[in-house]
């Protein structure tokens, strides 16, 4: 055991030197020129703080997960009771909790998708539905689209077109990429091999990049005619965040498999899940615990998520994500025309916004100048020269004003 | 039924319980588990047992969710401590820091040997993995890695690819090329892989799932200087192994040797909030690839500011109880006694082996691990055979056990044992028939088998109106 000191009060300074030394300077400078560089703190509704106390409005919801603001207070209430009522549980035990919680997630998911996994992170349910879909049909291929973003585990990584993934040397084989919206590729790609079809319907890190609805009936057609199986990952546009439940419904198209993210409870527990048709769990019944997450299911994760779907059907938070998200893009166009110079395009669908500028360095530039401006965005994975702002669905018109006084204030600075 | 969970629940909610989870979750579960009578339901944490809610009684948690639990069950400080970090914090937004996410960090490097200074926070034990073996692949810009047989470390597409059970892959196959699974403790297979495709080796210092086999002094320091000498990344797999529970506050303080990378998580937060981390030495190719790629493995449930404020809480907590002493000398008596019971039986069980308080005890016959299962239950003991290795009857008790729990539960084991006995009357033999014995150790077969023995069970009980189950307070 090594001799160190402890920690002292927080310095914000003192804390980004540790920082340094514990994680990377690497990591620390990225942060810098996006002006992150501070220590969160003091969070709830629909703002963060840092330690100084400057107040930033929250346009990130840690990559769309706090949908019902920072700290939901009815959510926290509900948890802090359920700690002395459960824990984690063992794993491999069916519990009341996992199984209340199954029951709450099939009901609030459209269609017969009724069945759950739990994970807890987006890779691992990711992961968790490639093999799925593998051990069902008994067939390797998977085919997905290009600009997608599943996740950092192996499966989703071999999906993903996440920079750098090079590095990680030969990944998950059988693995087909289609131009996003080519009727014509997907067709020639989905065959008796295709164990899966494999996409965001709404790509949230490359520009929220949507495909006309009729692409997405025509995947749906060739998966059945072949037998391979749908598999929509909505962690970002799942839980009202694109204007209804899930982006799918606003596509009439209903996937095999759906991937929920942390949003599932509110930002408060890393929870995840995969939900799926009946048909599919016949191979879960027939392998029983062929997929383990120590983590997934977490007994006392359940009864906070099941507090979050309480609170996201009382507040049927879409709706306002709908209306405040086209708002939002009218506006957002507007000073995009009057700033042509500096953003591309305007992009998204009901609180899942993206702007998109000239450069990647642009896009970094702005992070800071927003942040500057009293707004937390981060820059698009897939799409380096995007911005997406994800703010709390429970905003209101006063906070709404304020993200576009935010993104003018950051493109004049720019 | 409420969203509440039941403080007791009769036959009836829970046959309503497993018919949702049944339904909405996985039939098979349910009857897997009840045919090695493991399907009760935990109520009233406490320490080193919980209660069933629906016999009401106590049982010893001799698995901890595979060695999450080393601070206890329901240990009121990391819980307490959790209820009052909900004042200030959710998960924290994901990619900034914070002083719950510095503190932590810097905590658990300290308490890392040697140059092991180097964090990046994950949020499970195969996330870990992954970002493991992603670390050294993107270090040393090379493939391949060695792994284990038997070895278990996840089912993402990483941690899968390194697992060492077809079973757990051959369904999903092609995975990840360039995984080579060798024996473990073979060192001199290692040897013949070694060379510049290798990235790294892969291992548990005792591997968990496998059946509890303990790796030899000589094959880690073998190990270690094959790795030094062809640039390949040792990786510790510390999941099971770390926080005490092999009677050092890391299993590789047993061996004096410290692995390039090393990865842990289970009892990271005590059982109450996911977390998990990668721990690296401070060394060249490793700093020099996360300085110029510091997203590499990023995590977004994984080091959350909830993780690890309570993370922090359960590292104090180890470290001023010195837990890891109390699994060493709990360890220690847990094992003499389960080798008496060895040398007792030797016609049913082959071995006693194990470090700290992560012990298995292998039977002869892969079906017994099942059977063995039952016996315990009906003692109060809730014990689970290794998933890669069903004759591996693995004791993971909380490693905060006192000393008399530790002689109640030998006293429990050797009931149990006894009670086994009188199956074996009949087994035994006919297990000498290789086709009765393929048909005992088939999994289907068993699951079939035991469950309409617990059907039967049930119904005479309903009818003479017998308490549920036989388990002793």
């Amino acid at each position: 055991m090594k001799q160190t000191s402890k920690p002292k009060t927080v310095f914000n300074q003192d804390y980004m030197s540790q920082a340094e030394k514990v994680f990377s300077a690497g990591l620390v400078n990225l942060l810098r020129a996006r002006g992150h560089a501070f220590l969160e703190q003091g969070y709830a509704g629909s703002w963060t703080h840092d330690a100084a106390g400057a107040s930033l409005l929250d346009c990130s919801s840690s990559g769309g997960a706090c949908n019902l603001g920072r700290k939901n207070a009815a959510i926290v209430e509900r948890f802090k009771k359920a700690i002395y009522e459960t824990d984690q549980g063992n794993f491999v035990m069916p519990s009341q909790e996992k199984a209340l919680l199954a029951r709450r997630i099939a009901d609030f998911v459209p269609g017969d998708l009724d069945c759950v996994l739990f994970g807890v992170t987006r890779g691992e349910s990711m992961d968790a539905a490639c093999k799925l879909a593998r051990g069902f049909t008994a067939r390797p291929g998977l085919v997905t689209v290009d600009g997608g973003c599943y996740g950092e585990s192996g499966f989703a990584l071999s999906l993903s077109a996440r920079p750098g993934k090079e590095q990680f040397g030969r990944l998950i084989p059988e693995v087909t990429v289609i131009p996003f919206g080519d009727e014509g590729a997907a067709a020639k790609a989905i065959g008796p091999r295709t164990a899966a079809v494999v996409m965001e319907p709404i790509q949230a890190e490359n520009h929220c990049r949507v495909a006309e609805a009729r692409y997405y009936a025509r995947v749906r057609a060739l998966c059945d005619n072949a037998g391979a199986k749908l598999i929509f990952d909505e962690t970002q546009s799942g839980f009202g965040r694109t204007g209804t439940r899930f982006f799918f419904e606003q596509l009439g198209v209903s996937p095999d498999i759906l991937i929920v993210g942390e949003a599932l409870s509110a930002g408060m527990f890393p929870m995840t899940a995969m939900v799926f048709t009946p048909e599919l769990k016949h191979f879960f019944d027939i392998h029983p615990l062929i997929h383990l997450c120590t983590f997934g299911g977490h007994d006392l994760g359940c009864l906070v998520a099941m507090k979050a779907l309480d609170e996201y059907e009382r507040l049927e938070p879409w709706h306002g994500a709908a209306a405040t998200g086209a708002t939002l893009v009218k506006e957002l166009g507007a000073l995009a025309d009057k700033q042509a110079e500096k953003v591309v395009s305007v992009s998204g669908r009901g609180l899942l916004l993206s702007l998109k500028l000239k450069s990647p360095q642009a896009a970094v530039s702005f992070c800071a100048a927003a942040s500057q401006a009293g707004m937390l965005v981060e820059t698009g994975i897939i799409d380096a020269s995007t911005v997406v702002l994800r703010p709390s669905l429970l905003i209101g018109a006063q906070e709404a004003g304020r993200i576009v006084d935010g993104v003018a204030a950051a493109l004049q600075a720019l | 039924m409420s969203d509440k969970p039941s403080i007791t629940m009769d036959p009836h909610e829970r046959d309503y319980v497993q018919h949702l989870f049944g339904k909405h979750v996985s039939w098979g579960q349910v009857r897997y588990l009840r045919c090695a009578h493991l399907d009760v339901y935990e109520r009233s944490r406490k320490g080193s047992t919980f209660i069933d809610a629906v016999s009401k009684e106590r049982f010893y948690d001799c698995f901890s969710s595979a060695g999450c639990f080393n601070v206890g069950r329901g240990n009121a400080r990391i819980m307490d401590t959790l209820r009052d970090a909900l004042d200030e914090y959710d998960m924290g937004t994901h990619g900034l820091l914070s002083a719950a996410k510095i503190d932590f960090a810097g905590k658990l490097a300290a308490l890392c040997p040697g140059d092991l200074n180097k964090v990046v926070l994950c949020a499970s034990g195969a996330d870990a993995c992954a970002g493991a073996i992603k670390l050294a692949k993107g270090a040393t810009g090379r493939n391949d890695v060695i792994t284990t047989n038997k070895a278990y470390h996840g089912h993402e597409g990483f941690s899968l690819s390194a697992n060492g059970k077809d079973y757990y892959k051959e369904m999903f196959l092609p995975l990840m090329p360039g995984f080579h699974v060798v024996d473990f403790n073979d060192l001199e297979a290692v040897k013949r892989l070694a060379g510049k495709d290798i990235a790294a080796v892969v291992l548990e210092p005792v591997q968990g799932e496998g059946g509890i086999h303990v790796a030899t002094r000589e094959y880690m320091t073998g190990l270690r200087r094959i790795c030094d000498e062809h640039g390949i990344m040792l990786i510790f797999d510390e999941v099971q192994t770390g926080f005490g529970r092999t009677g050092t506050l890391w299993a590789m303080e047993h061996y004096g040797v410290i692995p390039d990378i090393m990865f842990t998580a289970k009892s990271i937060s005590g059982g109450l909030y996911p977390n998990g981390a990668v721990v690296y030495r401070e060394i060249e190719p490793l700093t020099s690839y996360v300085e110029a790629n510091p997203c590499f493995h990023t995590s977004h449930g994984g080091g959350t500011d909830l993780g690890c404020v309570v993370s922090s809480a359960v590292l104090d907590y180890l470290v001023e109880n010195k837990v890891w002493e109390n699994a060493a000398q709990r360890g220690a008596r847990f094992k003499q006694g389960l080798t008496d019971i060895w040398k007792a039986n030797p016609d049913c069980v082959k071995e006693v082996r194990g470090l700290g308080l992560m012990i298995g005890i292998e039977y002869k016959y892969e079906f017994i691990g099942a059977l063995m299962a039952d016996c315990l239950a009906r003692q109060g003991v809730w014990a689970v055979f290794s998933g890669n290795a069903p004759q591996v009857m693995r004791f993971q008790i909380p490693i905060t056990a006192s000393a008399d729990e530790v002689e109640d539960l030998l006293k429990r084991i050797q009931a149990a044992v006894k009670a086994m006995r009188w199956y074996l009357i009949a087994l035994l033999p006919l297990a000498r028939l290789p086709f009765v014995r393929k048909l005992l150790d088939n999994v289907k077969f068993q699951i079939i088998a035991f469950n309409l023995i617990r059907d039967i069970e049930e119904f005479v009980r309903g009818v003479f109106d017998l308490k549920t189950q036989g388990v002793k307070s």
